[in-house]
């Protein structure tokens, strides 16, 4: 015969087992979501820091806001635009900072990442050398054209989650859009027309 | 013809650079990302926390149970009462109004003021040396004062003593 010493503070209560399950389910959403999510983030980080070891810190400090806030993962409705805006913030901050840093060789940088199967070498540093000049005129372009083309790239993101990560209406990205296009046509031709 | 030209080299233009951007757009991620971040994760701190609470006052904890929060509610609340009617009894109230009468000031005319000062008769004895009533003029109270040429006329010239003339 035991005298087992029961208290009513010692149980554990409904509500501490609930707040324990629903962080585990928390956790594992954010898990699911950097599963799923990740390689997105980092494009569209490197699309705009265009440097591998920043565009990972990036997502980095993505998700360790997301997990800061992860009580409130199941209000998001669209998780994927709501991730994308959150990096989007990140970079573009990151940009405004790294202003007084000199400019990473883009050169190199793409030398170094961009997919070169099948390619000879010549050929290679052709491609890269367009692609530093097409991005070196992109910088050119006012800020507002130039992050609707940019985002506009990537095929997973619409007209209509474009303007929820920038915080605009579809409308006025669309007519960014074609407004870059046009600027970005002129400065590609404006070398050609001068020889 | 050359504007629809001039058209398709620039939609070929743009073409190109929205390749360019859609290629970095494709770029596969670096190897490992996703385990990196995975970790980072889980290494990274769970809340920001200033003190570290044991067990019991973490969310759940019996801290948080209904009899212990009835407890610090009424524990709350006789503090609170406490302190008000503590307050309450050490604060006397204020007696009634009274109405201070001032000193009426000592001169109410205009100029200037007397300075408190106060009219004393002269200390001085009396003169020795009575008037003659009688030898003096009765004049009528308009000629009290008359003029000097008048005085001068009407002044009794002086006499030489009784005892010269002898």
């Amino acid at each position: 015969m035991s005298a087992s010493l029961h208290l009513p503070w010692m149980e554990i209560t409904p509500t501490a087992v609930h707040d324990q399950a629903s962080q585990h389910a928390n956790e594992e959403a954010l898990a699911a979501l950097v599963e799923q999510y990740a390689t997105t983030l980092y494009r569209v980080a490197f699309s705009v820091l265009r440097n591998a070891a920043d565009a990972e810190d990036a997502v980095q400090e993505a998700f360790l806001r997301v997990l800061r806030h992860r009580d409130s993962l199941s209000e998001i409705r669209d998780h994927r635009v709501w991730l994308v805006r959150i990096v989007w913030n990140i970079v573009l901050d990151r940009k405004r900072r790294a202003k007084t840093r000199p400019e990473t060789d883009d050169v190199s940088e793409l030398a170094r990442v961009l997919p070169a199967k099948g390619l000879s070498a010549e050929e290679i540093a052709v491609a890269v050398q367009h692609h530093t000049r097409v991005l070196r005129l992109l910088e050119k372009l006012p800020v507002k054209e130039r992050e609707v083309l940019v985002l506009s790239a990537f095929e997973e993101l619409s007209s209509v989650e474009i303007a929820a990560v920038l915080g605009v209406t579809e409308s006025s990205v669309r007519s960014r859009l074609f407004r870059a296009r046009k600027l970005m046509a002129e400065l590609l031709e404006r070398p050609r027309s001068v020889r | 013809m050359k504007t629809s030209q001039n058209q398709d080299e620039r939609t070929g233009a743009a073409g190109a650079a929205e390749e360019t951007l859609r290629v970095i757009a494709n770029l596969p991620a670096p190897d490992g990302l996703v385990d990196r971040v995975q970790t980072r994760l889980r290494t990274a701190p769970r809340s920001a926390r200033v003190l570290s609470w044991p067990m019991v006052f973490a969310p759940g904890g019996w801290v948080y149970g209904p009899a212990v929060r009835g407890v610090a509610a009424a524990a709350i609340v006789c503090v609170v009462a406490g302190g008000g009617w503590r307050i309450y009894s050490h604060v006397q109230p204020a007696a009634s109004a009274r109405i201070i009468t001032m000193p009426a000031p000592a001169s109410t005319g205009r100029g200037f003021s007397t300075a408190g000062s106060v009219h004393t008769p002269d200390p001085r004895p009396e003169p020795t040396h009575a008037v003659d009533a009688a030898a003096a003029p009765s004049m009528k109270p308009n000629l009290a004062r008359p003029s000097k040429t008048e005085h001068a006329k009407k002044a009794p010239k002086k006499l030489p003593p009784a005892d010269a003339a002898k």
